[in-house]
């Protein structure tokens, strides 16, 4: 690769075609388009993850394994759902229509009780700070293994939290951090005229040109890189995807008009574009106390989300080919405290729920079971690495390929012990 | 002239993965008489490795000082440095770049000695100084400066406090202060070491026990200990083995023997109570929540490849390690931080990475490392400041980074020129700070009170959204998108303002001038006040000088350390 390339590559037309389309007036057939040329391209089906991620640790005895008629039951009840025998909690009224597309794994059974190492274990499958190495989380593999690099939007995006980072795969497959979706990603736009942008990259590559002739430096060459990137990003048409705005007012109000809401939206609209793994965040599930309250309000907002975004991704004839993961990083003890004046649950890594939707699993179905009270897996227990091992098996990457960390040592993608959950294909 | 930049970066950065490749793929007879498993064979698709590296599959004979019991100042110690990076170079016959002019060593002393560019007017003051010996006298300014105890205590409290998910509720500010004060009022290294192995108490009282709250398992405890204080990488053999050393897990958890009784507040805790953490060692060391991993030993205290030292049960065991790890006949410490010192000097250790001293990865000059470390802490009782005169004063380092027609292609571990090195994000900070201020603003701005109470400053909220991941070589570029994009389109580096204040009252040639002293800390050339004219026909002058300012910040020049 000619390293010596014109910065940017940007000519003044390009400039003026930005500014002529702008960022509004791309209608949804102008989407079509995108997407049709790029499957005419492409061929293949390219994969794609959502993963919801319920920061906390959301209880799983008060919304999908539910104990009516326990000691510990709690205050909500469970509903029927559009597959027999399946049954969810009351509050998750739209998603139970929704239950055909999904698999509900209720034996999840990890060690890991704190929240800093066990959202670690959850979003790796390495225990934090083992053998002195900063593992990449799933997203960071994704954007590596099937991520498409002529993407002019990293294969990897966060919505509303940070996420975990790309660890020794370093920086090309840090996550693109969008704090609010609604906002979409921040400072993609000039403070200044297009024109006087222009001048200023024109400024900037004479200087790069010369200084990269003086000093011929690799970090001078990824700064450029970087910047590249970014610029590309600013005069893409794929940016667009960032600007909720460009969506009807009822999508809006269907996927519910919360925060999380708008992120489930933003990661649709993600993938259409190609991204490979987008990760939206919903916390506050640590329900010490208050847990039923609080376990209302947070259903509240994941279900017309997680059955919009369901919905959507059908439609668009995303499903298939898109996994989305609903979890958290443990769940909540089947037995409820009362230490404060309104009761809790606190956390429990040895069996709690996970849901996959999509991505070309056998859908419709419960595996594992715990006890009555919920208090041990009795069927199938899956560990983390298990579990990393399904997903990745899922999205088309290999789970046991090794990649070379810095110290040389050769890791692999899904550490040893892990069996894929054989029921989901 | 395609592939050259490549090599450059990856001559330095993988030279130690090379090495450990190298013991992996090709001669399991390193690994002593373990068997190899099925992770060495995977590994056998590696790079090249250079001769040099395969004569050192022996076990490395002990290099003796050639300066043994002598006392050598600053300036006869600098001229040794040069007699051995020249001699490498001249029997590998390489020809080292010409000397840093004065713009060059300007800007890089300031950052590495005191983590911030010059102002305009310092940075002019200095070119246009005949004094000869001006470079010297620099380096005394800058350090008797208390910025340089703020920049060091930036980096070794990055060394010191891991981030981890444990540590975020923790406070790290005593721990900064108490190393800033520290360096500044030229503590010998050793006794800084042993202040902090030994803090004992109330994190209000001794800002050094943050030490032990922010490592506050054993594990963790010998981990830090043994990597930043010994230069060894010992993580691996807290399960097993060590698959690329002689070190056995019994090595490991000899060391941790001497951190089993230690006893810190969480942090979390600490903060719902409102009260600060403390630190203690009891009299037995503590069962269950000591935070043991089910790979833990019980066994006696053991100095890393020495003695047990003759200890009771119920004695304070830290002392005792303490002493060990800062004497000066400790085969590790002095090393280890004459190697850290030289890395962030010279932008990679004789022994790369810094973190991972071991007969598998030799120094590249290891007579000149065995020097140094002699001369810090027999000949000048581990005096800091000492080697950073010596260094600062060498040719080596006042070299060039620009590679001339015959050495682009040369090893980093050469030092044919000077390495670059990516400004960290407190350098960056702090040098944007001085920039868009011209030296006026403090550089610690104030904090501010976020939403849920928390005081915060700019400066940390900074450094967090451009932190690379720990341990990362200097020479690293690590910003992504979201980081370049803030630098470009953000408010508080498009400030219009700043120009405008910087270049009133001038004329246009002194204008330019300004912006390019204020920013690279060196005077326009011809060019690119050609390239400034030819702006000026399009648009006015003040756009063109926010335009000017703008581009430079967001340079490959300002953001690097050359």
């Amino acid at each position: 690769m000619n390293a010596h390339q014109p910065l940017f590559g940007l000519s003044r037309r390009d400039f003026v075609k930005l500014s002529a389309t702008g960022v509004a007036g791309v209608s949804l057939s102008g989407w079509m388009n995108v997407l049709a040329s790029r499957a005419a391209e492409a061929g293949t089906k390219h994969k794609s993850c959502i993963l919801l991620w319920m920061d906390g640790g959301p209880s799983q005895k008060d919304t999908f394994d539910m104990k009516p008629g326990t000691k510990n039951a709690g205050d909500f009840n469970p509903i029927k759902t559009a597959v027999p025998g399946i049954e969810i909690s009351e509050n998750f009224p739209k998603f139970a229509e929704l239950t055909k597309e999904a698999t509900i794994i209720r034996s999840m059974s990890t060690a890991e009780g704190a929240h800093g190492r066990a959202r670690y274990y959850m979003h790796t499958g390495y225990k934090e700070g083992i053998g002195g190495l900063v593992y990449p989380s799933l997203g960071a593999l994704a954007s590596a293994e099937i991520g498409d690099p002529q993407n002019p939007v990293p294969n990897f995006v966060s919505i509303g939290a940070r996420s975990f980072g790309s660890g020794f795969l370093g920086p090309k497959y840090q996550p693109l951090v969008v704090n609010d979706a609604a906002k979409g990603v921040e400072n993609l736009k000039p403070l200044v005229g297009d024109t006087e942008f222009e001048n200023r990259l024109d400024l900037l590559k004479e200087m790069e040109d010369a200084f990269y002739h003086d000093f011929q430096a690799g970090s001078s060459h990824a700064h450029q890189t970087t910047y590249d990137r970014a610029v590309t990003l600013m005069k893409s048409k794929e940016a667009k995807a960032f600007d909720l705005s460009l969506e009807k007012a009822e999508t809006r109000d269907a996927y519910g008009k919360t925060k999380f809401g708008d992120g489930c939206l933003l990661a649709r609209r993600l993938v259409e574009t190609g991204v490979s793994f987008v990760e939206v965040n919903l916390g506050q599930w640590d329900t010490h106390q208050n847990n039923f309250e609080k376990v209302k309000e947070l259903s509240g907002i994941v279900d017309p989300a997680m059955s919009a975004l369901t919905k959507d991704l059908k439609q668009h004839g995303l499903l298939d080919s898109t996994l989305v993961i609903w979890m958290g990083e443990f769940g909540r003890t089947p037995a409820i405290n009362t230490r404060a004046p309104k009761p809790g649950r606190d956390h429990f890594p040895r069996a709690w729920t996970s849901i996959l939707i999509g991505g070309g699993i056998k859908s419709g179905q419960v595996i594992g079971a715990t006890d009555k009270e919920g208090a041990a897996v009795t069927d199938k227990p899956v560990s983390a690495l298990d579990f990393m091992a399904s997903v990745c098996q899922l999205l088309g990457i290999s789970y046991t390929k090794q990649n070379n960390a810095p110290n040389g040592r050769p890791i692999r993608i899904v550490d040893k012990g892990a069996t894929p959950i054989k029921e989901l294909f | 002239m395609l592939v050259q930049p490549y090599l450059i970066r990856f001559a330095v950065g993988t030279a130690a993965l090379a090495a450990m490749a190298l013991l992996v793929g090709f001669d399991p007879a390193i690994a002593g008489d373990k068997k190899p498993d099925a992770k060495q064979k995977t590994a056998k698709a590696v790079p090249a490795v250079p001769a040099k590296v395969q004569q050192s599959k022996e076990k490395v004979a002990v290099v003796k000082p050639s300066t043994e019991g002598k006392q050598l100042g600053y300036l006869e110690l600098a001229n040794l440095i040069d007699k051995a990076i020249d001699t490498r170079l001249q029997a590998e016959k390489v020809i080292p770049s010409e000397r840093a002019d004065d713009s060059e060593f300007l800007r890089r002393v300031y950052l590495d000695i005191v983590g911030h560019i010059p102002t305009a007017e310092q940075a002019a003051a200095f070119i246009d100084n005949k004094d000869a010996n001006k470079r010297a006298k620099l380096v005394e300014e800058l350090l008797a400066s208390p910025d340089y105890g703020r920049h060091m205590a930036d980096m070794w409290k990055s060394l010191l406090l891991p981030r981890n998910s444990d540590n975020r509720a923790l406070q790290t500010d005593p721990m900064t202060k108490w190393l800033e004060e520290g360096f500044n009022s030229d503590k010998p290294w050793n006794k800084i070491v042993h202040e902090v192995l030994t803090a004992t108490g109330e994190q209000d009282k001794d800002g050094a026990v943050t030490y032990y709250v922010a490592n506050a398992t054993v594990d963790k405890i010998t981990d830090n200990v043994t990597k930043v204080f010994l230069g060894v990488q010992l993580q691996c053999a807290q399960c097993h083995n060590h698959p690329f050393t002689d070190w056995k897990q019994t090595e490991y958890w000899g060391m941790a023997a001497f951190f089993m009784k230690v006893q810190s507040t969480p942090p979390q805790m600490a903060a719902r109570n409102g009260s600060s953490p403390e630190v203690k060692e009891t009299n037995q060391p503590r069962r269950g929540r000591n935070g043991l991993p089910d790979s833990a030993k019980q066994v006696p205290p053991k100095f890393l490849g020495g003695d047990e030292p003759k200890v009771k049960a119920s004695d304070p065991l830290r002392p005792v390690v303490a002493d060990w790890i800062t004497s000066a006949k400790n085969p590790y410490f002095a090393k280890a931080m004459v190697n850290r010192i030289w890395a962030q000097f010279m932008g990679r250790g004789l022994v790369n990475p810094v973190d991972d001293m071991q007969d598998g990865n030799p120094p590249s000059h290891p007579e000149l490392l065995a020097d140094l470390a002699e001369q810090f802490a027999n000949g000048n009782n581990f005096d800091v400041k000492y080697v950073i005169k010596a260094i600062c004063n060498s040719q080596a380092y006042q070299r060039s980074s620009k590679p001339n027609s015959q050495n682009a292609d040369a090893a980093g571990e050469l030092y044919a020129r000077m390495a670059i090195k990516v400004l960290t994000p407190e350098q960056f900070f702090d040098s944007l700070r001085v920039a868009v201020s011209n030296g006026k603003a403090p550089l610690d701005p104030p904090t501010v009170t976020g939403p849920r109470g928390l005081k915060f400053s700019p400066r940390t909220q900074f450094v967090q959204f451009f932190e690379a991941e720990d341990g990362s070589d200097p020479t690293d570029y690590q910003n992504g998108i979201p980081q370049a994009l803030r630098l470009m389109n953000s408010p508080q580096l498009n400030n219009g303002q700043a120009a405008q204040v910087m270049i009133r009252g001038k004329s246009k040639e002194q204008a330019v001038e300004q912006l390019f002293l204020t920013a690279v800390s060196r005077r326009p050339k011809v060019k690119e006040l050609e390239m400034v004219d030819k702006l000026m026909k399009k648009e006015d002058a003040p756009k063109v000088y926010a335009d000017l300012l703008w581009a430079l910040l967001n340079s490959s020049e300002f953001t690097l350390n050359h």
